[in-house]
């Protein structure tokens, strides 16, 4: 199957996804609310926060508030991807993943990206402008400008194996829920520049579980203090990361027992 | 566990240098503060009360109602066992990452601090019980918000304006005098200030009393609520 089909249907399935929470505009309006609030009450605090402390980890705060802004948009924008991961666990638990596996459709495919989230899709334009508009007053160069673009794209990635990783481990354990939640929290650590953490820690959401390559980096290359052996070398880590990820994915199949189907 | 690494390492970078005080706080009390959190949130915000919506929502209410029991009282019994459970979890918790990253803790002493901090945490326990059933109550109306109404309100309000993640105190004197007029701070910062002794006299005395109205207010609003909800109730589900 080309591309351009699964582009066909990943659009199929996410005008579904849509029309569903569209449905419930009661309901849709509150989670929306509820986001908007979330984000604004953070910024709030940080802005706040930074008027009284002047600098953050020897940052300024327009350079604090660019890594806030770029866990929110990459974490805003996983979510609206592979929103159908939070959705995968009942597949498992009732056998229905069955019906996933005999269609002519890359199963990995169906459960990560098959119910993008109409409410994050909203929340990313206005997310993007206020991240340019802070990002150009950093007044990068058009190489850092690269580099930003170069890994941010590979934090989704990460983003990307993260959640891999977590429909495989649902598989293995049938636990999706709090594995998300984990995941969440982790990455929550990248909403403030990891030197704010000490060693060992640092070390171990960079390296380890790399929070710190997925939002740090990013920004940090827009402000010009990453070399490109760092990208290339963070590059290297996002893509060991989704091909590790999508080996542990083809391993979670063999232990698929389709229980209860 | 983890959003008290992530507010510990970010106070505690902001105080590297011991003498700075910022917001009025110095090292001491501002880690005192975020390691306190853990235990007044097992204390305050652990509950099973915010099940009800989806006995609501689902028409298990039904069960309960032809029972000879008070729900209320049945779920508070709940929220209370909770409470016992979670404390001695954040107990261990509190202890290991102490253990980890070595704060330098303010430990209070004067009784009458500490007798005013109990009682701060009783009506503070009091006004989230009375919020969860009113939270609870909107499937009565709109079965399809049981979620989102909690999401709304324990996710997002409480979770900001309660002081869980940072101390009200440094918001802007006007924000702050608007957010201290409503219930949600007398859940987590009042009793941590109280206890940290930076509410003591006349301010107490007047958090005490203002705690006190919203739980009163709450607590008449919950049984209005309630009984206009269960007159609409169709035990839809059932």
């Amino acid at each position: 199957m080309t591309i351009a089909k699964y582009i066909k249907i990943w659009w199929l399935m996410s005008r579904n996804s849509f029309s569903m929470v569209i449905s419930q505009r009661l309901s849709f309006s509150v989670f929306l609310l509820g986001k908007v609030l979330r984000f604004s009450f953070f910024f709030a605090f940080l802005y706040f926060l930074l008027q009284g402390t002047k600098t953050l980890a020897g940052y300024t705060s327009s350079e604090a508030i660019f890594f806030f802004l770029v866990f929110n948009l990459i974490d805003v924008i996983s979510q609206f991807l592979f929103r159908e991961v939070y959705r995968f666990r009942p597949l498992i638990i009732k056998g229905d993943f069955d019906y996933v596996l005999v269609k002519p459709v890359n199963a990995l495919f169906r459960v990560l990206m098959g119910g993008a989230d109409v409410i994050d899709l909203i929340t990313i334009p206005p997310l993007i402008f206020v991240a340019y508009y802070i990002g150009h007053s950093l007044s990068p160069t058009f190489a850092q400008s690269l580099g930003f673009w170069i890994l941010f794209l590979n934090g989704l990635l990460i983003a990307t194996a993260f959640h891999i990783s977590v429909l495989a481990l649902g598989i293995i354990t049938t636990e999706v829920d709090h594995t998300v939640m984990i995941y969440r929290d982790l990455t929550s650590l990248g909403r403030f520049p990891t030197d704010i953490y000490k060693q060992p820690l640092q070390g171990f959401i960079t390296y380890i579980i790399p929070v710190g390559i997925m939002i740090t980096l990013p920004a940090k290359a827009l402000m010009g203090l990453v070399a490109p052996a760092g990208i290339i070398a963070a590059v290297a880590i996002g893509i060991i990361a989704l091909l590790a990820s999508l080996k542990f994915w083809n391993f979670a199949l063999t232990k698929y027992t389709s229980a209860s189907s | 566990m983890i959003q008290i690494f992530v507010a510990f390492f970010l106070w505690d970078k902001i105080f590297e240098n011991p003498g700075r005080i910022v917001f009025g706080y110095d090292r001491s009390k501002i880690l005192t503060y975020v390691f306190a959190i853990i235990i007044v949130r097992a204390l305050v915000l652990s509950a099973r009360a915010a099940d009800v919506a989806g006995d609501v929502a689902q028409g298990e209410l039904s069960n309960y109602l032809i029972k000879p029991m008070n729900y209320f009282k049945y779920w508070f019994t709940r929220d209370m066992s909770s409470k016992i459970l979670n404390i001695s979890f954040a107990f261990f918790e509190f202890i290991i990452l102490y253990l980890i990253l070595r704060p330098p803790l303010f430990f209070q002493q004067n009784i009458l601090i500490i007798l005013a901090f109990l009682v701060s945490i009783v009506i503070a326990i009091m006004i989230y019980f009375y919020m969860l059933f009113i939270v609870s109550s909107v499937p009565f109306w709109a079965p399809e918000l049981g979620w989102g109404s909690h999401f709304l309100v324990t996710i997002i309000l409480i979770e900001f304006l309660s002081g869980a993640l940072f101390p009200i105190d440094i918001l802007p004197a006007g924000i702050g005098q608007v957010v201290m007029s409503l219930p949600f701070p007398y859940l987590i910062y009042f009793p941590v200030q109280v206890y940290l002794g930076n509410i003591t006299g006349a301010l107490l005395v007047k958090g005490l009393l203002i705690s006190s109205i919203w739980l009163v207010i709450l607590g008449i609003s919950m049984k209005y609520v309630w009984s206009k909800g269960l007159k609409v109730y169709e035990g839809v589900g059932r």
